[in-house]
């Protein structure tokens, strides 16, 4: 077991909190009696899982610098892939599969996606391709790959059982939330106790001293990928179930959303930093607003362009965040050694954006 | 061993095809010939003017806004993704106004030059004053300007534009008699696509703006250090996209002779993938805009010929996404291949000395 120290002046998650708890308390007052009731949580409960395993998955790979544009496309190619199976093995009667036949169509959707994982993991690991490059060709051909396997058609009707992990429920709570609970304990596990997790972050955060201290980077790359594809897939499972559809295009919009989750947490871009936590409580976050301005009636479009102003605003925030630390620390700087003091804020130091 | 000059090329016509055989935008002319091939060979009617013509006008919309992506793309960074919303949010408010006050295709033209690098600008200003990367302040502009557009207008279909649309859409330079006793000619829609390749050739090449972009794609320190105004030129790269946004609304305007709110959105990750197949690093500091029209008309051709020959238009995304998985795999091999020869060079040399 490896503890991973804390990187300095890392996000802490203190002011995700805050937003989570004002933006909930704005929620209740816009929507009287309708926002704080047991359906309407209930009914978040059943989304949140789908936006967050998406943006478990984009995680994965920004941790180590790179990104997926892929993750929607292939959820929806495991749908598809799981659907025809379906199909096949029952002659055409997919509602009446039996629950063998189920989990081997489920297998093979899974192992579908597994495939893509590893196969986008050995463009980025081996041919060094940019991952989003490479993530959006494989996007583009998953996208085309789905569309010809439908023959742009809706495929429907799937049996009780595969519905279940959609709408069932355990103990009160919704399927796809206790799978959720469970899968951030392993991931948190994974990332923040394991060596894999401890590679991933040096690998982000430093490739060049990463492959000097013998961490092999294919092999976490390939991981990281086949990781991101594997969330994906169980995505694309849950989809199924909660929509008891597939189609090549689902959910399209969500690619983004799910950058803007990561954002929202604070998880670096160019690697190495984020925290589950913090990404976490940002789905959670994205879940309030959309659900509390679905309850308003608001126009879906609406919702697209909220992501677009929230995002903007948090740039402004976190850069005078970041300003005013810098002033605090230069002031205290100057109050030590008052002859050292090294100019302004970072004005007039050039300083790459990219 | 070889050192960098290889035997074969002793001649001066040795070095020209060795640098030819260096350069991507080779490659794809190549591939782009045997695909014509192809495509003529089982259709010939694929090589009629009438058809190739059509091509053009109906790439000259991505053609357009590519170049502005290859702008972009050599400042450096992760790319754009607000280009297409930004035009589509043009094209529906340039349709909107002229149908209510009037004008002429000029000023439409104008106005949504304006409208385009304004929007743009404010990229360049966000990015530049936040400090923060190029996809993620696009996304944010990209969903805030176009959910506006769908809040503000309700997202309805203007099926009726002003008829200088139509006008200019008709409008051919030179015109001739088909079989069937139409006309066909040379509209001025693909032209205006060569006036922007010629437009972004001269400021790139022959411009000290062009320099300015390349050098802050390669290194954007030394570039502010050498006294470039890196504010200025990221402004400018951004207004220069929204720009020819502008342009492209107003030629996909006359095109379909409609505004459809979706129509636009939604094509932009296809346009950035001709741009990188034209040769364009997504590390910056590198690109042409020879590379950059032969990456467009490649996906041209793969869609016309698709039709041509009968095949579903769902293969469509398919090719493209092989073509580009196949296209940055061989050039990422190539430069793999080339970074190890550079290696072994070295050590050969250390172990000499």
């Amino acid at each position: 077991m490896i503890r991973i120290p804390r990187k300095p002046g890392a996000a802490v998650d203190g002011p995700l909190y805050v937003i989570l708890v004002a933006i909930i308390i704005l929620m209740t007052i816009l929507n009287p009696g309708r926002f704080a009731t047991m359906s309407n949580i209930e009914s978040m409960l059943y989304q949140l899982p789908v936006l967050a395993f998406l943006s478990i998955g984009m995680m994965v790979t920004m941790l180590s610098g790179g990104i997926n544009l892929a993750i929607v496309s292939t959820a929806n190619f495991t749908g598809i892939v799981t659907a025809l199976m379906l199909k096949l093995m029952t002659d055409g009667d997919s509602a009446s599969a039996s629950a063998t036949i189920t989990i081997i169509a489920m297998a093979v959707g899974f192992a579908g996606c597994l495939l893509v994982g590893a196969f986008m993991g050995y463009l980025v690991a081996y041919l060094e391709v940019p991952a989003i490059l490479a993530t959006l060709g494989v996007m583009m051909l998953l996208d085309g790959i789905n569309v010809v396997l439908t023959g742009g058609y809706t495929l429907s009707d799937f049996p009780d059982s595969l519905m279940a992990i959609g709408n069932d429920s355990v103990f009160g709570l919704p399927i796809p939330f206790v799978m959720l609970v469970v899968v951030i304990a392993l991931m948190s596990v994974l990332l923040s106790r394991m060596p894999f997790g401890f590679k991933l972050y040096m690998l982000g955060s430093n490739p060049v001293s990463a492959r000097f201290s013998n961490i092999n980077a294919y092999k976490v790359l390939m991981g990281s990928y086949i990781l991101s594809a594997a969330f994906s897939g169980l995505t694309g499972i849950v989809m199924m179930g909660q929509f008891n559809s597939v189609k090549a295009n689902y959910a399209q919009s969500y690619v983004l959303v799910t950058v803007l989750a990561c954002f929202l947490g604070r998880v670096d871009p160019f690697g190495g930093a984020g925290r589950l936590s913090s990404m976490v409580t940002g789905v959670v976050i994205l879940q309030v607003i959309s659900s509390g301005l679905n309850l308003m009636r608001a126009d879906p479009f609406f919702v697209t362009a909220m992501w677009g102003a929230i995002i903007l605003v948090l740039i402004v925030f976190t850069h005078f965040e970041s300003w005013f630390g810098e002033l605090r620390r230069m002031a205290k700087a100057t109050a030590v050694n008052s002859e050292h003091g090294n100019g302004g804020p970072g004005k007039d130091r050039p300083r790459p954006i990219d | 061993m070889s050192g960098p000059v290889s035997a074969h090329s002793g001649s001066l016509g040795g070095y020209a095809v060795k640098a030819l055989l260096k350069r991507n935008e080779f490659y794809l002319a190549v591939l782009i010939l045997v695909l014509c091939m192809l495509i003529t060979a089982i259709n010939p009617a694929f090589l009629s003017p009438q058809n190739i013509l059509g091509f053009l006008k109906t790439a000259s919309v991505n053609g357009i806004m590519a170049v502005g992506v290859l702008f972009v793309l050599i400042l450096g960074g992760t790319p754009d993704l607000s280009f297409t919303a930004i035009a589509q949010v043009v094209e529906y408010v340039v349709v909107l106004i002229t149908l209510a006050f009037g004008g002429n295709i000029v000023i439409a033209l104008l106005l949504a030059c304006l409208m385009g690098a304004a929007m743009g600008a404010v990229n360049g200003f966000v990015i530049h004053y936040f400090r923060v990367t190029t996809i993620i302040v696009s996304i944010a502009t990209a969903n805030l300007y176009y959910g506006m557009l769908y809040v503000l207008t309700g997202g309805s279909v203007i099926f009726i534009v002003h008829p200088m649309f139509k006008r200019f859409a008709e409008f051919q330079l030179v015109s001739f008699a088909d079989a069937a006793g139409g006309t066909w000619g040379i509209s001025l829609i693909p032209l205006m696509w060569l006036a922007t390749l010629v437009l972004g050739w001269f400021i790139l090449t022959r411009t000290f703006l062009g320099r300015a972009i390349f050098a802050m794609g390669g290194n954007e320190i030394a570039a502010q250090r050498i006294g470039i105004n890196t504010l200025w030129v990221r402004v400018f790269v951004f207004a220069f996209v929204g720009l020819l946004s502008g342009v492209a609304a107003i030629a996909h305007t006359t095109i379909v002779l409609s505004a459809i709110p979706n129509s636009i959105v939604g094509k932009e990750l296809e346009i950035i993938a001709a741009v990188v197949l034209g040769g364009a690093s997504l590390f910056g500091g590198k690109g042409t805009i020879t590379g950059t029209f032969l990456g467009v008309l490649l996906f041209a051709i793969l869609r016309n010929g698709l039709v041509l020959l009968n095949i579903s238009s769902y293969w469509y995304d398919v090719s493209v996404g092989i073509a580009i998985t196949a296209g940055i795999s061989i050039s990422a091999w190539q430069q793999l291949k080339a970074q190890r020869a550079r290696v072994n060079v070295n050590v050969e040399e250390a172990a000499a000395q």
